[in-house]
């Protein structure tokens, strides 16, 4: 079983490989560098879902055990790989969007024939899923840095794609600043750790904590929140996210939304669940209030959003947040000593970052075909779309239904176990913390309807009534691959929707090997039927029947139609119009419009501000011109990062009276250096 | 403060809505004379006074017969009153003069000195409506009076809702349209497609002169001479504008939730 995972898992990267080579082999021929890059892509993502299906359904807790893939030049300096179950299902995460996401980009960069290089897009899409990955394999220090790294740059890479607009470039370069910052974190933790393993490797740190002082422990803690934080979009360290997702091509968007954020994820289960050791209460209330706060925050800048695919990446910080809200809770529960209840919060946080992964990536395959056919990204041009894009629309709204935690799909499902965890939460500890678990489940209840609020904005303005430009009147369907691409990750969500006692199963491992508890067993009743909350006071619910009940009830309005109805006479009228000539585009609910209830409700965090201005010769009633501009204040750049940066900025320019251009003060400083230095060394 | 102020002033002034219709109903103003009355008996052959001071040729002189006098144009000026010789045409400082009938309005013939009084609904749809009605107001260019005077039928004095009757918002969710206004050819597609928006079944309500014949504006080439040149009406409430008392009066009369005997006095 070992030898032909470590085969296939084998394979998979090679197939990647394959793809990076023919890729830019062919570049010269378009439609061969699409077909062979993506289409060596999507097998390798296959045999990776393949993979990591198996490794999960076996079992076992190592999967592949440490493995030297190559052992570099300088002495000590070795790239090993592993495998365990964790690994397994990060694995399976980015294998299985991948897959999707290339089938859809088979259809999708042909876009991009005869204006960009086609191959060279195709190899760093092969080398991003390959190097995530390795980042999810690594089995050291070195792999895991040289891996995190090379995919900042890759992603860096594909963010400014399209360069030729000043705004990509912008965001390419804040993107590139703030990984190097996470980066800077990331390495600073592990270097903390090394110290005291006095070693590189995985294996080596695995309950290292023990033998660290709390400060180290604290120090190491604080650094992995900010490096991974950053890396998954946690506010305020969120705002490189809503930039530089949505100038990628839309593939490159799904990928980086859908998966490379949850790399921060997996480096925080991995390093706070089996490295730090046994957690102090903080730690968890910390991530649970990040959590909270990212899920709220997220969600209300969502809804103020009329670029879809700036609304889809706030969404993200928001599945974030609810991701670190299950995590959180985890880990106060280990400080308390629930384990049960422990692997439920866990579970709960790893089943969000696999529907994340799948709805979000398919939200923004679905903006990428509306992009693809409006060659918009704003909202108010768009409309009417779901007339000219049935099979888009449908994939669209699936997408837009799980993203809202709505019962049946999948996010109904992962955030019912978050509010399972949080409401046994309170009575797991005596001290005031245990507040925060039902003010927890308060904001994630909020951020769901306001995440539904959110979904009828995106999906109604968009796709619903009538098209509001002449792109999205000539808009139409995508091609045969992405919609695909679109149709394996709504069959996903459904199947996450619908069958997750059968998925629960592949999370025992992971659950085994963090908190040594398998809760599948647990979780499942009536034969996989129903999802039970574990304890006995614990709630019940199942997809599957209230799926089938919405199918046994529609009949009953049609019936009562055949009876009652039809004996009525029907006439048929125009739609009511308030009178008017007819209807026009004009007349239609705007993004702007539909939001700005909330965004005076919440009006002190938007702080909005507009500007009227009105030209007219005899009364203000018949202006002959009229301007209006509305604009929000992004708080966290005017009131966090600006002042930051021109701190900064100021210091650098106090420093710069050192770098006098002067010969003779060069010497000095050497001589004064040289000095110290022997004095030190004395 | 404000909210405690606004409750403490309505309690001290404790309930202020009329008795009527149980009691007795409130005087019309000096200068309303109600109803008018046509004595054709009296009425001179030979004189034509009145015809030619009425202001919106609501009377008429057909040969050989009695004057005919047009409530549904009336402007209620009285000027005929005063020109009068022989007082064949005199107030009656009656409110009541909604009917169901267009003809109903037209005084002067024997036995029809004064108007013949709606009659209520027929019994189906009094079921439907006679304890809840809502009502789409549409103003077909209005001057505005007849809409203010409905409009008083909603303060507290009068507060129309106790009977079940509501104004609201959209045609989707009436029972039936109050018209004001002459409806002028601006006006015609929104009424038409009003009308069409309100479910069946459904009723008619022309308030005022103009809604009724097109009042002042009568022949005039932008207007359609009231509501029946476009729809089917199923009370008319006459008046320039109809005091509220009549307006409510014919609205009661046209649910049946008067007691008194309707038709002819």
């Amino acid at each position: 079983m070992m030898e032909s995972s470590a085969i296939l898992l084998t394979f998979t990267l090679w197939v990647y490989v394959a793809g990076m080579a023919g890729a830019l082999l062919f570049q010269r021929a378009e439609r061969l560098a699409n077909a062979v890059g993506f289409g060596l892509a999507a097998l390798g993502g296959a045999c990776g879902v393949v993979f990591s299906v198996s490794s999960l359904a076996a079992g076992q807790g190592m999967t592949i055990t440490p493995v030297t893939l190559w052992s570099g030049p300088i002495p000590g300096v070795r790239f090993v790989v592993e495998a365990d179950a964790l690994s397994c299902f990060f694995v399976l995460v980015v294998s299985l969007v991948g897959l999707a996401i290339s089938v859809f980009s088979l259809g999708y960069v042909r876009t991009y024939y005869g204006r960009k290089n086609v191959g060279v897009m195709a190899c760093v899409f092969n080398a991003l899923l390959l190097v995530t990955t390795l980042v999810f394999i690594a089995g050291n220090l070195w792999m895991f840095l040289i891996a995190w790294e090379l995919m900042a740059l890759l992603a860096y890479g594909m963010v400014s794609f399209e360069h030729e607009d000043r705004e990509t470039r912008q965001a390419g370069v804040l993107f590139f600043i703030m990984s190097h910052l996470d980066a800077a974190c990331v390495l600073l933790g592990f270097l903390v750790l090394a110290q005291a393993a006095g070693g590189f490797s995985f294996a080596s740190f695995r309950g290292i904590g023990a033998s660290l002082s709390p400060q180290q422990r604290d120090v190491a803690f604080v650094l992995f929140v900010f490096g991974f934080g950053i890396k998954a979009g946690i506010v305020p360290l969120h705002i490189w996210l809503p930039v530089a997702h949505p100038v990628a091509p839309s593939n490159i968007s799904a990928l980086m939304s859908g998966v490379l954020i949850k790399t921060g994820i997996y480096g925080l289960v991995r390093v706070c669940f089996e490295f730090l050791g046994p957690p102090p209460m903080w730690w968890g209330a910390s991530l649970l209030a990040v959590g909270t706060v990212s899920a709220v925050l997220g969600v209300l800048y969502a809804l103020m959003e009329h670029d879809l695919k700036r609304l889809l990446a706030y969404h993200s910080i928001e599945n974030i947040g609810i991701i670190l809200m299950g995590l959180g809770a985890s880990l106060m529960f280990l400080h308390t000593g629930h384990a049960v209840l422990a692997s439920l919060a866990l579970i709960a946080g790893l089943y969000h970052t696999i529907n994340h992964a799948t709805f979000k990536a398919l939200l923004f395959l679905g903006a990428g075909a509306v992009l693809h056919a409006t060659h918009t990204r704003n909202m108010e041009e768009m409309g009417g779309l779901a007339k000219r894009m049935r099979w888009t629309a449908l994939f669209f709204l699936v997408g837009a239904v799980a993203i809202s935690a709505l019962p049946p799909l999948n996010g109904f499902v992962s955030e019912w176990l978050t509010y399972q965890s949080l409401l046994h939460g309170f009575g797991t500890t005596t001290s005031l913390v245990r507040l925060m678990f039902p003010l927890g489940g308060a904001m994630l209840a909020l951020t769901g309807a306001l995440a539904a609020a959110c979904f009828v904005k995106a999906f109604g303005i968009t796709f619903l009534a009538q098209p509001r430009s002449d792109h999205a009147r000539d808009a139409h369907e995508a091609s045969l691959p992405m919609l695909i691409g679109q149709g394996v990750l709504t069959a996903a969500c459904v199947f996450l929707g619908l069958f997750p006692t059968v998925f629960l199963k592949l999370l025992d491992p992971i659950t085994l090997q963090l908190t040594g508890h398998q809760l599948s067993q647990q979780l499942t009743m009536a034969n996989g039927l129903v999802l039970s909350g574990v304890a006995a006071q614990g709630g019940t619910v199942s997809t599957l029947g209230i799926m089938l009940m919405f199918g046994c009830l529609l009949p009953v309005p049609l019936a009562l139609w055949a009876v009652f109805a039809r004996k009525a006479r029907t006439r048929i009228a125009p739609t009511w119009d308030c009178g008017q000539r007819a209807l026009t585009p004009h007349m239609e609910y705007t993004a702007t419009g539909f939001s700005k209830p909330l965004r005076m409700i919440f009006k002190a965090l938007f702080r909005p501000r507009r500007e009227v201005q009105r030209e007219y010769d005899f009364s203000p009633y018949f202006a002959t011109t009229l301007r209006f501009e509305s604009h929000m204040e992004e708080v966290f750049l005017t009131r966090i990062y600006r002042p930051v940066n021109y701190g900064l900025l100021r210091l650098s320019r106090r420093l710069r009276a050192l770098q006098a251009g002067s010969l003779q003060a060069y010497l000095i400083y050497i001589f004064v250096t040289l000095v110290a230095l022997l004095l030190f060394a004395l | 403060m404000f909210v405690q102020d606004t409750l403490l002033n309505r309690l001290k002034r404790g309930c202020e809505t009329m008795a009527y219709p149980k009691g007795a109903a409130p005087a019309l103003p000096d200068r309303h004379g109600g109803a008018l009355r046509v004595d054709a008996a009296r009425c001179d052959a030979k004189c034509g006074a009145c015809v030619t001071v009425c202001p919106t040729e609501a009377i008429a002189r057909p040969a050989g017969k009695p004057v005919a006098l047009d409530l549904g144009r009336c402007i209620f000026c009285a000027e005929c009153v005063t020109v009068c010789p022989t007082k064949a045409i005199t107030r009656t400082g009656d409110h009541r003069m909604a009917v169901r009938r267009r003809e109903d309005l037209v005084l002067g013939d024997a036995s029809k000195e004064q108007v013949r009084l709606a009659q209520a609904l027929d019994e189906k749809l009094r079921r439907l409506f006679g304890r809840s009605l809502r009502l789409r107001q549409v103003s077909a260019a209005g001057c505005n009076a007849c809409e203010a005077d409905t409009n008083v039928l909603g303060t507290i004095g009068w507060d129309l809702g106790r009977f079940g009757i509501q104004f609201v918002a959209s045609p989707r969710h009436a029972d039936g349209l109050l018209i004001t206004g002459p409806v002028s050819k601006n006006m015609e597609l929104a009424l038409k497609k009003t009308y069409a928006a309100v479910p069946d079944p459904k009723i008619v309500i022309a308030v005022g002169a103009c809604a009724i014949a097109g009042g002042p504006f009568i022949g005039h080439p932008q207007h359609h001479n009231g509501t029946s040149a476009l729809l089917p009406v199923d009370l008319y409430i006459p008046g320039c504008p109809p005091h509220p008392l009549t307006i409510l009066d014919g609205l009661l009369r046209l649910l049946g939730r008067l007691d008194e005997p309707t038709g002819i006095r």
